[in-house]
Formats: C-alpha cells, sequence, structure tokens
C-alpha cells in the first residue's frame, strides 16, 4: 500500500549492487524488531541472495523482558487498587503464573497506553487509584519515560509509579559481538534507538571487533541499502559505523533526550531474557526519582526465574539458533499458544517467521 | 478451556476458533453452519444478527446508531440479500443522557430511511451503573435474497478475481487514532450501508462471494476464504486502493492496514470474465469510486494468501491472531 510508484526498480537496482559486492556468504544481523518485522512485511527475505544470511536480533522490547519481570508486571496488576499500565503487546506475554491479559480476564486493571503520558492522565482521572507504570523498552522509550515523571513531579501527581524495565542496546551489543561462539559478520543498527544515541555509541563494533555497521530506517529502500552497505563493508575490508538513516539520526543523538535520561535515571546491570545479566544494560529511576519507584513502593525485588522448559527464546534473541531451530516452534508453541515472548511480541522473530512465511515455511520462498 | 481474552473479540483466529466451539454445540440442531456472514433462509429470505460495541460512540463519520444498522444491513448485502427488516436491542448504562441515546437512534433511523429498511422489533434494558460501557446495540436484520446466482465462499473457484470497493482501513484507524490520541483532520470512518452500491451487482452473473472486510479486516476475510473453499488467494499490495492517513496511523501504531476494519468496503470474489464489467458497475457509484482488482483465486497453495509486496517480494498473510495492540517503538 505504501505510494512509492517505482519502489520495485529501486530495489531492484539495490539488489543488483548487493550483487556486485558480495564476495562470499555474510551473515547480518538486524538488531531491531522493528526491522525484523518491516523485512518479513516487505518480503525482503524472497529477494536476498542465499548468501545474505540475516539473524534476528535482541532488539524487540518485549522479547528481551525477563520472566521475573513479568511476573512483577503481573503480580502489581494483580494487587486490589492498582492499576498497571504499559505498552503494546506486553499484556500477552506469559509469565509463571499467566500474562497481564488473563490477570485481566480475571478482573486485574490493566490499560494499554499508546504513550507513557498517557499514564499520567491516567492516574489524574483515577484519584482512589494507585497507577503504576511499566516502562519496558530502549533508548527510545525511555525518555517518554523520563518525560512522564518530570511532568508527575511537577504536578505533584501522588498516585502514580514506574516500574522501570528499561534496557539499553550498546551494552547488550558488546556483549554478542565479543561471543567467539557467535558468526555475525554486520549489524544493521536501529534507526529509532540512534536518534536518540546517535552513532558515536557503536563505534567500539567496528573499532574493537571488526564488525560492519549500518546505521538504516525502516522502509524496504532504507534496509535493502543498510544490507548493501555492510556488504560493501565486509568484502571490501574496512568495517565502519556508517549512518544512512541521515534524515532522522545526527551523529550526536538528541542531546536534549540525554539529557533528560542522565537526569531521570542510573545505569543498572540487568537481567535479558534468556541472555542473562548484562552489566550497565538497564535504567533504574536516579535517587532524585525514588518517590516514583514502584520497586520500593510496592516491595518488589526481581528473582532469577526459570523460563519455561524447552523455550529457547534467548537463543533466538542472541542469534545462536533461528526461530525454526527452537523443537517447541510451530508445535507447543504459537502465537494464539505462545510459550515465549519471540512469539508473542507483534516485533518477535518466531512471531514473523510464523505470521509471514507459513509457520517458517513460505510457498513463496524464504 | 481457558478464559475469554479481548483477543476472543478481534476478529481474527481466536475468534474463529471460538465461533466454531460455539456452532459445535448446537451441531445437533443445526447441522453444519456455513460461517457466512448472513443465513440463506427457505423461501428466499436472509438473515443476520449482530451485536455493537464501540468506544467512543460517536467518531468521525459516525456514530453506534449508524453502524449497528450499517453493521447488520451490510452482512445481508454482501450475500445479494435486500435489507427490510430490522430488530433492535438496546442495552443502557444507568446515567447514559437521554438525548445523547436519541441522537445515536435519530442516526440509525436515517440509515433505515436511506435503505427503505423498517424497524418491526425492538427491546430496551437500562443496566446498573458500571455493568456496561454506556451503550450497547445488537440487530437482527432480515431481507429478501436477490441475486440471480448464489453468492457464498463455496461459489469460489480458481481464476476468480478479487476486488475490493474502496481504501481498506478506514473504520479501524479512526478508532485507533481515537483510542491512543492521535490527531488527524480528515480520516473519517467508512461507516456506510453497501446495499445501493450492491444492488446493482446482483443482476450480474459473475458475482462468487462478496464479504465486509469489518473485524480482522481484509487480511482475514481473505485467509477465511482460502481456508473454507481450499483455494490459494494472491493479492498485489501496489493494487490495494490505498488511504494516506489510514497508512500513517498504521506506521504510528505499528498495525497491518490489512488488518483494520471496514464499515463500508467489501470484497468481492468474481469470475475473471466479468471482472470489468463488475469494476465499471462499482465506480459508477460513489462508495466504489476506488474500486480495484487486487488478486486472483489460484489453484496453487490451497489455504493460503500471498501477498507480491510494494518492494516485490512475497509474504504470507496469515488470520490477525489475536487483539490489535499499538507497538512499543
Amino acid at each position: 500500500m505504501p505510494q512509492v510508484g517505482d519502489l520495485r526498480a529501486k530495489m531492484s537496482s539495490l539488489l543488483e549492487a548487493l550483487n556486485k559486492w558480495l564476495c562470499g556468504p555474510i551473515t547480518v544481523m538486524e538488531v531491531c524488531g522493528t526491522h525484523t518485522v518491516s523485512i518479513f512485511r516487505s518480503g525482503i527475505r524472497t529477494m536476498l541472495p542465499k548468501d545474505v544470511r540475516l539473524l534476528s536480533g535482541p532488539g524487540c522490547p518485549v522479547c528481551v523482558t525477563d520472566q521475573a519481570e513479568v511476573d512483577a508486571m503481573v503480580s502489581l496488576a494483580k494487587k486490589p487498587g492498582v492499576v498497571l499500565a504499559t505498552y503494546g503487546d506486553m499484556v500477552r506475554v506469559p509469565g509463571s503464573c499467566g500474562s497481564l491479559a488473563e490477570a485481566r480476564s480475571c478482573g486485574a486493571e490493566v490499560a494499554v497506553v499508546g504513550s507513557a503520558i498517557q499514564a499520567l492522565a491516567l492516574a489524574e482521572s483515577m484519584q482512589d487509584k494507585e497507577v503504576v507504570f511499566a516502562g519496558i523498552g530502549f533508548e527510545t522509550t525511555a525518555p517518554a519515560t523520563a518525560v512522564l515523571l518530570r511532568e508527575a513531579r511537577r504536578k505533584n501527581v501522588k498516585n502514580l509509579s514506574v516500574l522501570s524495565l528499561h534496557k539499553l542496546v550498546p551494552p547488550v551489543l558488546r556483549l554478542l559481538a565479543s561471543d567467539p561462539t557467535l558468526v555475525i559478520d554486520g549489524f544493521l543498527l536501529p534507526g529509532h534507538v540512534s536518534t536518540i544515541i546517535g552513532t558515536a555509541p557503536y563505534a567500539f563494533l567496528a573499532e574493537e571487533y571488526g564488525k560492519a555497521c549500518a546505521v538504516a530506517g525502516f522502509e524496504p529502500l532504507d534496509i535493502m541499502a543498510g544490507i548493501v552497505e555492510i556488504a560493501r563493508q565486509i568484502c571490501g575490508g574496512r568495517p565502519a559505523v556508517r549512518c544512512l538513516y541521515g534524515r532522522v539520526v545526527r551523529h550526536e543523538g538528541n542531546v536534549k533526550a540525554q539529557e533528560l535520561l542522565g537526569e531521570v535515571f542510573r545505569p543498572a546491570s540487568v537481567r535479558w531474557r534468556g541472555i542473562g545479566v548484562v552489566e550497565a544494560s538497564g535504567l533504574v529511576l536516579a535517587d532524585d526519582y525514588s518517590d516514583f519507584d514502584a520497586y520500593s513502593r510496592f516491595g518488589i525485588t526481581l528473582e532469577e526465574v526459570n523460563p519455561p522448559a524447552g523455550c529457547r527464546c534467548g537463543d533466538v534473541l542472541a542469534g545462536r539458533i533461528a526461530p525454526l531451530e527452537c523443537p517447541l516452534f510451530g508445535g507447543s508453541c504459537t502465537p494464539q499458544f505462545p510459550v515465549g515472548p519471540c512469539m508473542v511480541s507483534s516485533e518477535g522473530s518466531c512471531s514473523a517467521y510464523y505470521k509471514y512465511s507459513s509457520k517458517g515455511v513460505s510457498p513463496w520462498g524464504a | 478451556m481457558g478464559r475469554l481474552s479481548l483477543g476472543h473479540g478481534s476478529g481474527g483466529r481466536l475468534t474463529n476458533d471460538l465461533v466454531k466451539k460455539i456452532a459445535s454445540a448446537f451441531a445437533r440442531e443445526s447441522g453444519m453452519l456455513e460461517f457466512e456472514d448472513c443465513a440463506l433462509l427457505p423461501g428466499g429470505w436472509g438473515v443476520t444478527i449482530d451485536g455493537f460495541t464501540v468506544s467512543p460512540l460517536s467518531f468521525p463519520g459516525g456514530d453506534i446508531g449508524k453502524l449497528a444498522v450499517c453493521g447488520s444491513a451490510n452482512d445481508l448485502a454482501v450475500r445479494g440479500v435486500r435489507p427490510l427488516w430490522l430488530a433492535m436491542s438496546l442495552l443502557a448504562e444507568e446515567g447514559l443522557d437521554e438525548e445523547e441515546l436519541f441522537t445515536y437512534m435519530r442516526s440509525a433511523a436515517s440509515v433505515c430511511a436511506e435503505l427503505g429498511v423498517q424497524l418491526v422489533a425492538g427491546d430496551t434494558k437500562v443496566l446498573p451503573k458500571g455493568q456496561a460501557d454506556r451503550l450497547y446495540i445488537a440487530t437482527c436484520a432480515m431481507g429478501k435474497n436477490e441475486a440471480i446466482s448464489p453468492w457464498g465462499i463455496k461459489e469460489i473457484s480458481p481464476g476468480d478475481t478479487v476486488i475490493v470497493s474502496g481504501p481498506v482501513g478506514r473504520h479501524g484507524a479512526v478508532i485507533a487514532s481515537l483510542r491512543y490520541d492521535i490527531k488527524l483532520r480528515e480520516l473519517e470512518s467508512d461507516c456506510a450501508p453497501l446495499w445501493p452500491l450492491i444492488e446493482p451487482l446482483t443482476r450480474l452473473l459473475g458475482v462468487h462471494a462478496a464479504r465486509d472486510c469489518t473485524r480482522g479486516g481484509l487480511g482475514t476475510v481473505l485467509c477465511e476464504w482460502a481456508e473454507v473453499a481450499n483455494v490459494g488467494i494472491e493479492i498485489d499490495e501496489e493494487a490495494i486502493p490505498a488511504d494516506g492517513d489510514v497508512s500513517a496511523v498504521s506506521d504510528i501504531l505499528g498495525f497491518d492496514p490489512l488488518y483494520l476494519a471496514c464499515e463500508g468496503t467489501a470484497v468481492f470474489a468474481v469470475a475473471s470474465e466479468w471482472t470489468e464489467t463488475v469494476l465499471e458497475t462499482m465506480r459508477s457509484h460513489p462508495l466504489g469510486r476506488s474500486a480495484a482488482a487486487i488478486g486472483k483465486v489460484t489453484e496453487a497453495h490451497p489455504g493460503l494468501v500471498g501477498l507480491r509486496t510494494s518492494a516485490g517480494g512475497m509474504r504470507v498473510v496469515d488470520m490477525q491472531g489475536g487483539e490489535l495492540l499499538p507497538r512499543i517503538c
């Protein structure tokens, strides 16, 4: 439905360029869940040469939310007088004792918000309730949580708190890039996250680990251009971090948003689902905002919880296996009855494989 | 058996499964139900029933009253049945403003007048505060089958052209934009009675099936057709009539317009030699001005819907899995 008349022609010329540069098999990880979905929705996988292997990375905010974090959200939602507000398909992710959607069908109050600031309006309109905003997502959504907290303070709203589950992208990329068991030649870097942090925080990927990197937008042409650029860097032997999303991303990023993050949050080591604890990869509330911290207000501590038996979402997120290699894929784990978050989230790679290629094996290719 | 979730009401796979389970409880008395929008009864009559809940009750392009009449009347129309009679049940919450209620009733009456539909039966209940979301309406519509050849999923066959009557997803996009507070200047719901568009088509031989793309949108209707008729369907993304505002809302929220509800847009399976006649007939009515052939029914890949993307790739269109929720980033 996009009204780009000559899109197919432009894609063809990019494919020609890709074939020209390609010097052998390459493996590219698309870090961002939105990239994953766009790749599947536009059918890019069916167009690529066989020598280009795409892996989905840890950039789906729902998928990387640890089981213990889901459990904390569900237990908060079940508390009398609490309204749990959060984004999108977080509500469908199964925790140890059901999902937020199941809790809602049993009477818990769960509100889906399109933006963090809507949680403030909820709190103001429900003075007799405690509204808890479960802030998930990466550098992209964290500034919105920061704005919510600033506004809540300015308006002196007392019945609002934040359960910060935000995570940071560069630390987890360092973990993947430094893992000798993983074969990743290049990273298609996330456009939205880069809008906030700029391109400098990725420099180590090329300089220390020799990975080819391109920051790309989310339209099919952006993604294809990113893949061409990564092939060019790999085959030319010159890994770098190149931004192809200059219409949105500046080298220094969004400095105001970065200042806001620095004011409201502090980095902390947090657990990523299936990946484990990653040093300084999460954001918790700074001391100055501790009165809004849902962890202390409700006495929440996150204990390590084992994922469901057989679930290999962690290996999918780290690019160790493709979704089809998970023993549960398409059998006991489907979008209707998901076991792990990669099958739940609209940005999850298992869900994308299942939805856009007929349970993983499309009769139309890839 | 678990508990019902909002996903069971989304019109996608979960709804489909739930409806089949409910129908199986009646199988001994009712035989196998056809899972069409409207049942064709002996004597050439058609009947349908539908419940309407929408929040907010009033939206650009319509309100719950208009929606309740259009929805049922359209379910008849897409089987070639002229809507004639309507029964309506109101479930209102204590505290609803009477004038507001009558606004919706006048709106419903206006669609009835336009279609020549008579309200012949009704019921009104008021529920205690907190037991309903202001107002629910259920409507049952009945009419006379005027199609000169039968319309239904069973008639779909390989070689048929798939036609849509207009841009898809407008109703769903309007409701989503209101719910998630996205300001749009021009987008209106497509909520409209389809019979005036469809009536001339009932006199053509080549129409095999029609469906209004309500909950679950165009994508879900095509998946149902492919599965029930055991045919493949291939559509071309570039050919699908698009509305810029719908695309914008979908991009912001992470929705696929293919799954957004329509309330005045329908999809047709038409014998290939009738494609041009049907398109011309549709385009002569304002509701069908941007009607377009978007694909074809195939023998290959039975049960699957494939989409040739704007970028030139190919992907599967699956039935919507559950509740449509906005993306996170």
